[in-house]
């Protein structure tokens, strides 16, 4: 009884899943005119993988309590598939190259955007009389160095006082 | 009272289910269990969303001896059963170290207090963009040899002990091996990388081919933390996925509950880097692994870890994608001393220090290899 259950639901699930799949494979071939790309391809071994994971699920227990447990179990092995194929994905040398190159164009064009801000900015606190954030970075800057400059005095002072009291009297 | 009432109708529905399905008893209990979990899942979930407690994080006692500009240095209060003192240096930037002192009854910092041992650590701080000069040669010549002076004048020891975590490994490594006038006693890392040619993922993303360190820093002057963060979160995308899972899984264990708000607290405040520590770190790090090939040169000297000649335990994490072992095991062959050890513990780059599982396989291999030898 549980069995059958167990085995309609799956059946729904899945004749849904590939239902949809299907109408997302109709947009994406109506959309580019040459050579449509294959998005399924990338994702596809995980989609397979998480169905045979649900199917084998389904097979070995019928619904019962711990459906909740298997629910779990199931989503943690399409998760470690996903987190498996995302892995390989990044770990090559192409991944790394299309980051580097994204991230050097966001840098590229950031850079006098951030240069006009900044002087905008400088310009209009300057004009209401009130300090700009260099100004004070410099302020806190030259407190830093203050504090460094204490403490080699008092580290001259300690080994000098070391000195001293090694000495005999 | 509500309670009361779910429990009922839990109660009449499993006593009609069985009376009409016939299943066994203890199927039935099964299901009992099942609802009560949900309804405490529902309460811990209506908590968490409409008023969360804000967790209380790092309780062990403390004081403060010394503090410089943003750093300060920490003792723990301890039985101090041994006479030399322990400094720990955790990673700069990135996260706040607080992950080690998370809950009682549950830190690295309180087993290491309770076994008796005069705690030290080195809490970086968050930096602002006054410290975007500061390097990682500032940090190795003028940060830790004070922080190391201080912790042998407070302690009155003639020797220290240091133990540098992630990031905090190979910066220790490189004080210890650059100041002999200090005495370091035994060096212990602890998911360390020191062999940057295996270092994984971050090491291939930030190959001088794909990632100019130079143009990044010249444009933001220092990495922001959600710079920090998105790079932690590219990392493992499925992380958070996994962990809002397992959350709903436990979230009818409240124990469980309140160490998520921890960690969660912990895992969502990333922290700047300097710009010129960046830049410094990725290039003679990550780029040119300098520090292995004995390249590197700080403070007009040069580095060479064959200088280390203390003891020295290495711990590995199996499952770390940040330090993978064999970019931490290198240290062994770099360093010459003639007592050394290298141990590989399940877990991930922070279970392996933080969580059930450390306290299990690696506080006690740390603290029981150090006892010996303080």
């Amino acid at each position: 009884m549980a069995d059958t259950t167990a085995n309609q639901l799956f059946d729904i699930w899945k004749k849904q899943l590939e239902e949809g799949t299907q109408a997302w494979t109709r947009l994406v071939i109506q959309a580019p005119p040459t050579a449509p790309p294959d998005p399924f391809s990338f994702w596809r071994p995980v989609l397979d993988e998480g169905l045979q994971a649900w199917a084998k699920l389904f097979a070995q227990s019928p619904v019962s309590p711990d459906l909740h447990g298997q629910w779990k179990q199931f989503l943690d092995q399409w998760i470690e598939a996903w987190s498996k194929v995302l892995g390989q994905a990044m770990g090559t040398e192409e991944f790394a190259k299309l980051m580097g190159q994204s991230l050097d164009q966001i840098l590229v064009s950031q850079a006098p955007m951030k240069k006009v801000a900044d002087q905008g900015i400088e310009q209009a606190l300057q004009s209401l009389n009130l300090p700009s954030r260099s100004q004070l970075t410099a302020v806190a800057k030259q407190i830093v160095e203050l504090e460094d400059r204490l403490e080699r005095i008092e580290d001259t002072i300690g080994a000098v006082l070391r000195r001293l009291d090694k000495e005999p009297r | 009272m509500g309670q009361e009432r779910f429990a009922d109708v839990v109660e009449r529905f499993t006593n009609a289910y069985g009376v009409v399905s016939g299943v066994a008893p203890e199927v039935l209990t099964q299901w009992q269990e099942e609802l009560d979990k949900l309804q405490r899942r529902l309460t811990n979930l209506h908590r968490l969303v409409t008023n969360p407690p804000e967790p209380k994080v790092g309780q062990t006692p403390r004081e403060e001896i010394y503090k410089k500009n943003k750093s300060r240095l920490y003792r723990y209060a301890s039985s101090r059963r041994y006479k030399t003192p322990l400094l720990f240096v955790p990673n700069l930037g990135i996260s706040r170290p607080y992950i080690f002192d998370l809950l009682p009854n549950g830190s690295f910092i309180e087993h290491m207090t309770r076994e008796g041992f005069d705690f030290y650590l080195l809490d970086w701080g968050v930096f602002g963009p006054e410290d975007n000069d500061l390097t990682v040669e500032d940090c190795v010549t003028r940060i830790l040899p004070r922080m190391a002076r201080k912790v042998l004048e407070s302690s009155g020891a003639t020797e220290l002990n240091v133990l540098g975590y992630c990031m905090g490994a190979p910066i220790s490594a490189c004080f210890v091996a650059t100041h002999p006038d200090i005495p370091v006693k035994n060096y212990i890392d602890m998911a360390g990388p020191i062999d940057f040619s295996k270092v994984g993922l971050f090491g291939l993303w930030l190959k001088k081919d794909y990632f100019n360190v130079d143009r990044f820093v010249d444009t933001l002057g220092s990495v922001p933390a959600d710079m920090v963060k998105a790079g932690f979160k590219l990392i493992k995308p499925t992380m958070d996925l996994s962990t809002s899972l397992n959350l709903w899984w436990n979230l009818w264990n409240d124990q469980y509950v309140e160490g998520f708000q921890a960690l969660s607290k912990w895992a969502n405040e990333y922290v700047a880097f300097p710009g010129e520590f960046f830049r410094q770190w990725v290039r003679d790090f990550y780029q040119e692994n300098k520090l292995y090939r004995g390249e590197l040169v700080m403070g007009g000297r040069p580095v060479r870890l064959q200088n280390i000649t203390c003891p020295v335990f290495v711990v590995g994490a199996k499952e770390d994608y940040i330090a993978p072992p064999d970019c931490v095991r290198a240290l062994l062959d770099a360093v010459a001393s003639r007592e050394k050890e290298y141990v590989e513990l399940p877990g991930g780059h922070i279970s392996l220090i933080a969580g059930r599982g450390a306290a299990r396989h690696c506080w006690p291999k740390v603290s029981d290899w150090l006892a010996s030898r303080s």
